[in-house]
Formats: structure tokens, C-alpha cells, sequence
């Protein structure tokens, strides 16, 4: 009888964890695209040195990190797979998400602090585990570059200088 | 596609800057690779399974960095660097991102 | 030099796939193989295990308390010395292994049950002792459970939860997850069940033999399944739900059937003369 009860508690713990991660998921991912179309005029790169080397820049650090965790759903599948290997899907949703926030929340930082452009960018990826379960913790940086003098010359138009 | 952990080609100028491209992909052993790798751990020596499949994974990560460079309509992908980091669930995530260019040149 | 953010394509690096697919093929794939790998360790123990020569089974059996006790007072030594004497003629008609001294317990107590186990020995209840009319129907029971001790039924069984024990455990503790290690635990479970079904059926076909042997007929037989399908439900066997699949012994309608069958294949009488019980067994039922 108590087998009973714990098997019927998992399976309804794996159901909620199903349907709760899948629209957590969804809307996850509507908030990530509306927001990446808002800040498409930050521009961020991975290049390690500014495109326009001449302009005088001010430089400073600025970052963006995010936790997400997985539910019960996909602990359970990740745990089936280390049986044969192989992708785990259900993972990699999760590490793009984070990803993406992480980047977006990088952007919301320079754009705070009056900047179009993001230079050198980093991604660390940690884990966190309570127990059984993971959370994914993501961390982007990068430099953010702003224009000493306002010359007039914004980024994406033609420069009078040599490239 | 071009891809380089350097920051410019010599010999070719870089035309436009796309972002940032990444490819990750997430992958889990199977019971024997740890069952083998339980007891080299007493011998020693090259985990070989593992060495395997840290490169498939690596492999794939690399061309999924590509599959979006390619979406962008971009020609090659400069400063890429790696991570790879330990999921709970005994798995690994293996990430490339770099910089999506456009070179001229042939 | 054009600097611009474009926008990569969707579902590169994660796919849109449904994950409840991949679910289900994971969990069919798991479960075949928990399926298969208990099932092929559980033939392998079953295999072995009888093929043990008896006397480390015994030794291991001296290490354990004894089964073959009787309550301490003259009735139940009387109850005790009857059953003996019945085993031990019905023994002479089954080929017990070398060196098995057949030695029976007798517990005073209102379960409905007896039950063989290693090193020669067989326990029998008081509760199934006053439910029977005659002899035959006890010799029924007895040569039963002579002839699971014949073929080491218990030590292949001992054998067998063993391995697949380890074999669960060792699932277990790679996952290192208790709820998918439990879904897959419940499924070695059901296909370790199944094999008893068939050690019982065999034990059933053995003592038929020894008991058309010993009276000329199986008319004991068909009592003792009658008591048995006359019984409520509680006295069989509390929390044991009815589908057979999940038992480890058959249905009692599919046993009847069974002897029927297994008469009319070795022109076997069905019925015949009924033996009173011993006396000491008889007095039980007052």
C-alpha cells in the first residue's frame, strides 16, 4: 500500500514537473525573443579588440547572470539516459535559455549605463546541485565601449577612417 | 567556414561583424563507459571511452557554433573559445562561441 | 566595416522535439533491458543453484536456526511425529536428492499456509491443518512440498533473489536517483514473480505422482484445491491482488484445470477411497 502511495507521488510529482516546465519554458522563451528584438541595438561581440581602434573609448566591465533549474521532469529523463548516453534534450533547452537571459541581462546592463556596444564576450557556465537536482548558472561579461566625444560617427554608419 | 581562435586572418580584412555564435550540445555516458572508467581507475591510464566521447561532443558543439554562422549568412567564425562544464546528472555540456565575421577575399 | 547583431536561426542548439517522446523511448528501452537482464541472471541461478550438491546447501542450512521445530507440549509433538511419518513414506516415493534428511516443523498458529525451505525442511500450519477432511488431501500438501524440496526450488530461489539483488542495486546506485531506481526496481520485480509460478506448477506435477503412487488415485488433490477456492478471501492471503500476474503461485481454478489435465494425460484415477487423518492431526479440529 505505501509502494503504492510513493509510486502514485512520483508520478504526479513527474506530471506537474512536465506541464509546470513546459509552459515555464515557453514563456520563458516569448520573454527571451521579445526582449532580444527590444535590445537588438546593443550590439555585443566576442572579438577581442574594438572595431575602431582611433575613436578614444571610455571601457568598463559589465556582466550578466541568471540561475535556472531544472524540474522534476528533467531529472528524471537525464537520469534514465545515463543508462545508454547519448543528447540529452531536455538539458540543452535549459543551458540556451540560460544562455540567452544571461546575455540579454549582459545588454540591460550596458544599455543602462549608456552604451551600444559590447566588446570581449565571456560565458561561464556553472552547476549547482541540491542533492539531485541541477541548476544551471550562467555568466556572461563583457566591455562595454562608449564613444569618448561623441563624434557624431555612430557605429553601423559609414566611417571616414580606414577600417 | 573559417574557424579560429584568432582574432583576425592574416591576409584578409574582416568586412562585417554578425555577433555572437554559439554551439553547445549536452551529452550523458552510458553505464559501461563508467562501469570501464570505475575500474581503470585502479590501473591507470587513458579513459579512452571517455576521450571519445568528449570529442564527438566537442565535435558537434563546434558544428552547431557553425550551423548558426551560417544562418547569419556569415563566411567564418574568429575567436572562438571553449567551456565545458559538469551537469549533475553524471553529463557534460560542452559550449563554442566566437564571433561570426564576413571576410573578403576569395 | 558593418557592425550588426544578426539573429541566428532557431532550434540549432536545442530541439523542439517532444520530450515526452524521448520519455517513452527511454523508458521502453530501460525497462527492456532491467526486463532482460533479470530474466537472464534469474535462469542462470535457477540453473545452477540446484546443481550445487546438497551438502552446502545443508551446511548453509546448519548455520541458520532451525525450521523444524514442534510447540513445546505433547499434542503439538504428536501433530509434529504424525507429519514426519507421512513425509517420510511419501519421500520413498519421490527420488530425494543424496544426503537430504526431509525434517518437518509444525507451528501453531492460524495461517493458512506451509511453505518449504533450505536444507530438507517443510513447516506447516495449524490453520491449514484443520481446514483439511482426509489424509489424501494432505498428503496432497506434503508431497508438494517434498517435491519443491526435491528439486531445490528454495535454493534456487535464494540463488536467484540474490543475483538480482545486485543486479537491482547496482542499477541503483548508477542512476543514483531513488525514484527512477524504484519504477525500474517494480519491474524486475514482476518478471521475478513469473518464475515461481512455474516452480510451483512443477511441484504440482511431482506431487501428483507421488500421491497416485501412495493411494492409487489424485482424489486428494481436488480437495485440497476445493478447501482452497472455498476460502475468503483474507484467509488466503491478506493484500495479494487477484490477477495472477502479480502472484506467485497459479490461481486455484487454473491448478484444478492443471490436475484434470495432468490425469486424464497418465490415465490417472480421480477419484478413489479417502484415508482418515492421524489422529494427533485430527484432534485439531475440535
Amino acid at each position: 500500500m505505501l509502494d503504492l502511495i510513493e509510486f502514485g507521488l512520483f508520478v504526479t510529482l513527474l506530471i506537474v514537473g512536465f506541464f509546470a516546465g513546459t509552459i515555464v519554458e515557453k514563456r520563458h522563451y516569448a520573454s527571451i525573443r521579445k526582449r532580444e528584438r527590444e535590445y537588438a541595438d546593443v550590439l555585443a561581440f566576442a572579438v577581442r579588440f574594438p572595431p575602431d581602434r582611433v575613436t578614444p573609448q571610455r571601457a568598463f566591465l559589465v556582466h550578466g547572470t541568471v540561475v535556472i533549474s531544472s524540474d522534476y521532469f528533467k531529472t528524471f529523463v537525464a537520469g534514465l539516459r545515463n543508462l545508454f548516453g547519448g543528447r540529452l534534450r531536455t538539458y540543452e533547452t535549459l543551458m540556451e535559455r540560460a544562455r540567452r537571459e544571461a546575455l540579454l541581462r549582459l545588454k540591460h546592463d550596458a544599455r543602462r549605463q549608456g552604451a551600444k556596444l559590447v566588446i570581449c564576450v565571456r560565458f561561464e557556465t556553472t552547476t549547482i546541485s541540491t542533492g539531485w537536482a541541477a541548476s544551471i548558472e550562467v555568466f556572461a561579461f563583457g566591455t562595454a565601449l562608449i564613444p569618448e566625444r561623441d563624434t557624431g560617427l555612430a557605429f553601423g554608419a559609414r566611417s571616414a577612417l580606414p577600417a | 567556414m573559417l574557424v579560429s581562435n584568432l582574432e583576425l586572418v592574416p591576409g584578409r580584412r574582416i568586412v562585417a561583424h554578425y555577433g555572437i555564435v554559439q554551439g553547445s550540445t549536452v551529452r550523458a555516458k552510458h553505464v559501461g563507459k563508467d562501469i570501464f572508467a570505475g575500474l581503470k581507475n585502479i590501473v591507470g591510464g587513458e579513459l579512452k571511452g571517455y576521450t571519445e566521447l568528449m570529442q564527438e561532443a566537442r565535435q558537434e558543439a563546434v558544428e552547431r557554433m557553425i550551423a548558426e554562422a551560417q544562418s547569419m549568412g556569415a563566411n567564418a567564425i574568429l575567436n572562438v573559445r571553449f567551456a565545458t562544464t559538469s551537469i549533475a546528472a553524471g553529463a557534460a555540456e560542452i559550449l563554442a562561441y566566437g564571433s561570426a565575421v564576413q571576410l573578403d577575399g576569395p | 566595416m558593418k557592425l550588426e547583431n544578426r539573429a541566428p536561426a532557431e532550434g540549432i542548439n536545442a530541439s523542439n522535439e517532444n520530450p515526452l517522446i524521448e520519455l517513452a523511448w527511454l523508458l521502453a528501452g530501460s525497462l527492456g533491458v532491467i526486463v532482460a537482464l533479470v530474466i537472464v541472471v534469474s535462469l542462470a541461478a535457477q540453473w545452477i543453484a540446484p546443481r550445487i550438491p546438497y551438502r552446502y546447501e545443508a551446511k548453509l542450512a546448519a548455520t541458520l536456526p532451525s525450521f523444524a521445530t514442534a510447540p513445546d507440549n505433547e499434542p503439538g509433538r504428536r501433530v509434529q511425529a504424525e507429519l514426519q511419518a507421512l513425509a517420510d513414506r511419501l519421500a520413498a516415493r519421490l527420488d530425494m536428492p543424496d544426503g537430504m534428511v526431509v525434517r518437518i516443523g509444525y507451528r501453531d498458529d492460524r495461517t493458512v499456509n506451509a511453505f518449504a525451505t533450505i536444507g530438507g525442511q517443510a513447516v506447516f500450519f495449524r490453520g491449514l491443518l484443520v481446514k483439511l477432511d482426509n489424509e489424501n488431501a494432505l498428503a496432497m500438501v506434503m508431497a508438494h512440498e517434498l517435491a519443491h524440496l526435491k528439486y531445490r526450488h528454495a535454493s534456487a530461489a535464494l540463488g536467484r533473489g540474490v543475483a538480482v539483488g545486485v543486479i537491482l542495486s547496482v542499477v541503483s546506485a548508477e542512476l543514483g536517483r531513488n525514484a527512477a531506481a524504484g519504477v525500474l526496481g517494480q519491474a524486475g520485480m514482476a518478471t521475478l514473480l513469473s518464475f515461481n509460478r512455474d516452480q510451483e506448477r512443477a511441484a504440482d506435477e511431482a506431487a501428483l505422482s507421488a500421491l497416485h503412487a501412495e493411494y492409487g488415485h489424485v482424489g486428494g488433490a481436488i480437495d485440497l484445491f476445493e478447501v482452497f477456492a472455498r476460502l475468503p478471501n483474507e484467509q488466503r492471503s491478506p493484500n495479494v491482488p487477484a490477477v495472477e500476474f502479480l502472484r506467485t503461485h497459479p490461481l486455484t481454478a487454473n491448478r484444478i484445470a492443471a490436475i484434470r489435465h495432468w490425469a486424464a494425460d497418465n490415465g490417472a484415477a480421480i477419484d478413489g477411497p479417502r484415508r482418515p487423518l492421524p489422529p494427533g492431526i485430527a484432534a485439531l479440529r475440535k
